[in-house]
């Protein structure tokens, strides 16, 4: 029964990813967001158009099976607009949650959806 | 709390536009005192009690600035604490946390120092004055420009500029007014008159000036302008702006014309600053909700082109026949989890949950069903901006056109969310938690509302001459809202396009109430006048709701 309440949900979720009216956007990402990557190791970069509070923002991986885990946030002084990851995926399809504190206080959430692939 | 994630987004907007209204009037009264009032008042009839009123505002708006801003920053630690898992400690630490505080901390220094004995001594004024700034300082590095990747420096003291600009302008009005009301004497009048004549124009100047610069870092250029909610914001803004600038202009007139000696209105200053308070409060609030969105500069995809608009706006005859309420997409969604739920003898799942975030399917009778909706408001409005013109000319039937707003209410109470009762499978209460129905409900009360006072005040059921104000503040404060009205459309561009249409409609509401406010209060030949304009304004409401698409 559930498969169709799935697809449901999924186009759902991609519904929020799109709506960005709010003030941090998205610029860029690894992945793309709907990009696919090969599995293994992968490094995680999420950039927005405004300096993020990397302490006091949270990405979160959803796995294929719909479990969630914080990923820790590199702190890179560096690179005030990004917050950067890493993890071990195996293939399926994921999506990072993230919520960003923009320098001025706004707070801005989203979804990153992509497909981890088999290696080749 | 994640639940609520709409509905803290929607608070935080009007939280903010509460916060920038109380400090520009805190900021507003106390260059009024210390740049006008004190200065003046020997040479005033009565002074010292004319400064003392005006001290008390300013404090009065001082405590509002320290309440709302500890609302704000208090809703947004405990958003933070709650969804990124952090401690109070932690959170405080975070800059929007110590700007907050800063802020609160000026407003309660500014409501507690400010009082008879510091304004007699100069040391206690400037010192008052610094506290004013720093407060400025501190509510800059909660703008857009604190978080901005180039020139900080640059674009923090553009900002400055504008929030001081609007300050010395429109916070101070209120002092202005409250003056006018106690100030009898010509030569009184005419020093304070020409006095904030001057503050004005160095605050129009300064907005000016920083609302250009602004407008090449964050909207860049004419696409930018008119094809993301930024740029159309920032339009309502500049149409308010210009509004603005021609009743500040009719009271320069009045008081040049006291200054030369020569007969001039003084109720005519008088009404035309009490609007002005109620334009320059909405501009705050539009404002507020420019905060909520990303600068055009930054949204490079998903822009509304000039092909598009047109081809939205083409001339189409209005929807008057309503698609069923089964070929919805909630509908039939549902529908088919029942299926699901029956056959597995489960019990089935509700295809929404109000407030989740998750924006609901909508599909092409969804876009019929809201079209419909809109096109018999629009004959509704058209309909009592035409009655109360007959009324205006002489027709006594006609006066009973406020209960048309009655029949409207009831059609969108049960139209406008066609997932909740009595429609749908969502329950009344549960329904709240989501913006949009929120919004919906708050507008259906104010139409009973303004539709009911207005009516009893037609038919002399009502002599008061409050209950008289009501139906114009009513009507103002919806269009004011109607600025933060937000549809939830997954499409960035579908929305704009809701967007460009609803501005229109706001600015006309914000015009209908304020053009009747002087109707009722402006004696004359201006009140007359303003008897027109306002069901024009309102016929005009009624063309763009006929005229308005989804699709
Ligand atoms: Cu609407």
């Amino acid at each position: 029964m559930q498969l169709n309440h799935r697809v449901a949900i999924a186009i759902l979720a991609l519904a929020v990813s799109i709506n960005a009216s709010a003030h941090a956007i998205l610029t860029d990402s690894t992945p793309k967001p709907n990009g696919s990557v090969p599995a293994g190791h992968l490094a995680l970069m999420l950039k927005y158009n405004s300096k993020i509070d990397q302490a006091r923002s949270r990405l979160i991986l959803i796995a294929p099976d719909k479990s969630e885990t914080p990923l820790a946030i590199t702190a890179n002084t560096g690179k005030p607009n990004e917050l950067d990851s890493a993890a071990d995926l195996k293939p399926g399809a994921y999506t990072i949650r993230w919520q960003a504190l923009a320098l001025d206080g706004h707070i801005t959430r989203g979804d990153l959806p992509f497909t981890v692939t088999a290696a080749p | 709390m994640a639940l609520l994630v709409d509905i803290f987004g929607y608070l935080s907007v009007i939280l903010h536009g509460f916060v920038i209204v109380t400090q520009s009037m805190t900021l507003g009264g106390l260059l009024f005192l210390m740049l006008l009032l004190h200065p003046l008042s020997p040479r005033l009839p009565q002074g010292d009690v004319l400064e003392q009123r005006v001290v008390r505002l300013t404090r009065w708006s001082a405590w509002g600035l320290l309440l709302s801003e500890l609302a704000t920053t208090a809703l947004q630690v405990s958003v933070l604490m709650s969804t990124v898992d952090l401690s109070f400690a932690n959170v405080m630490q975070a800059s929007f946390a110590v700007a907050g505080s800063i802020k609160i901390l000026c407003a309660l220094a500014i409501a507690l120092g400010l009082g008879r004995r510091s304004m007699a001594q100069p040391l206690p004024r400037v010192l008052l004055l610094l506290v004013g700034l720093l407060e400025l300082v501190a509510a800059t590095a909660t703008t857009h420009a604190y978080a901005r990747l180039d020139h900080n420096a640059l674009l923090m003291a553009v900002e400055g500029l504008h929030q001081f600009g609007a300050a010395i302008w429109i916070g101070a009005i209120p002092c202005f007014v409250l003056v006018l009301r106690h100030l009898q004497d010509t030569d009184g009048l005419t020093l304070v008159g020409a006095r904030f004549s001057r503050m004005s124009m160095i605050g129009v100047a300064c907005i000016l000036l920083s609302g250009i610069t602004m407008w090449i870092f964050y909207v860049g250029d004419v696409q930018g302008f008119y094809g993301t909610a930024y740029g159309v914001m920032v339009g309502a803004k500049v149409a308010m702006f210009i509004g603005l600038l021609g009743l500040g202009l009719g009271n320069f007139l009045v008081t040049e014309r006291l200054r030369k000696g020569a007969n001039a209105s003084v109720i005519r200053l008088r009404r035309f600053a009490e609007v002005e308070i109620g334009i320059g409060f909405t501009i705050f609030f539009a404002a507020a909700s420019l905060t909520s969105v990303p600068p055009a500069v930054d949204l490079t995809t998903d822009r509304v082109s000039l092909h598009e608009i047109a081809e939205r706006n083409a001339p189409a005859w209005p929807r008057l026949s309503s698609p069923d309420h089964d070929t919805l997409a909630i509908s039939q969604l549902q529908t088919q989890l029942d299926r699901e739920a029956a056959r597995d003898h489960q019990v089935a799942q509700s295809a929404t949950t109000p407030g989740s975030g998750v924006i609901p399917p909508r599909n092409a009778e969804d876009i019929a069903w809201s079209e419909y909706n809109h096109h018999w408001a629009g004959i509704f409005v058209l309909l009592i901006g035409f009655m109360a013109l007959l009324g205006r000319a002489g027709a006594g039937w006609a006066k009973h056109w406020p209960l048309l707003f009655l029949a409207m209410a009831g059609f969108l109470l049960i139209r406008s969310d066609p997932e909740v009762w009595p429609l749908g499978q969502e329950g009344w209460w549960i329904a709240w938690r989501d913006v949009e129905v929120a919004q919906h409900r708050f507008f259906v009360l104010l139409i009973i509302l303004f539709g009911a006072f207005e009516w009893s005040v037609r038919t002399g059921r009502l002599k008061s001459e409050r209950a008289a104000m009501v139906f114009p503040l009513l009507v103002a404060v919806g269009g004011a809202m109607l600025l933060t009205h937000s549809h939830q459309i997954s499409n960035v561009k579908d929305q704009m396009l809701i967007e460009l249409t609803h501005t229109p409609l706001a600015l006309a509401g914000v015009a209908a109430g304020w053009a009747r406010w002087l109707e009722l209060r402006l004696p004359g030949r201006g009140g007359r006048i303003a008897g027109y304009v306002w069901p024009a304004c309102f016929m005009l409401i009624g063309v763009i709701l006929l005229w308005y698409r989804e699709a």
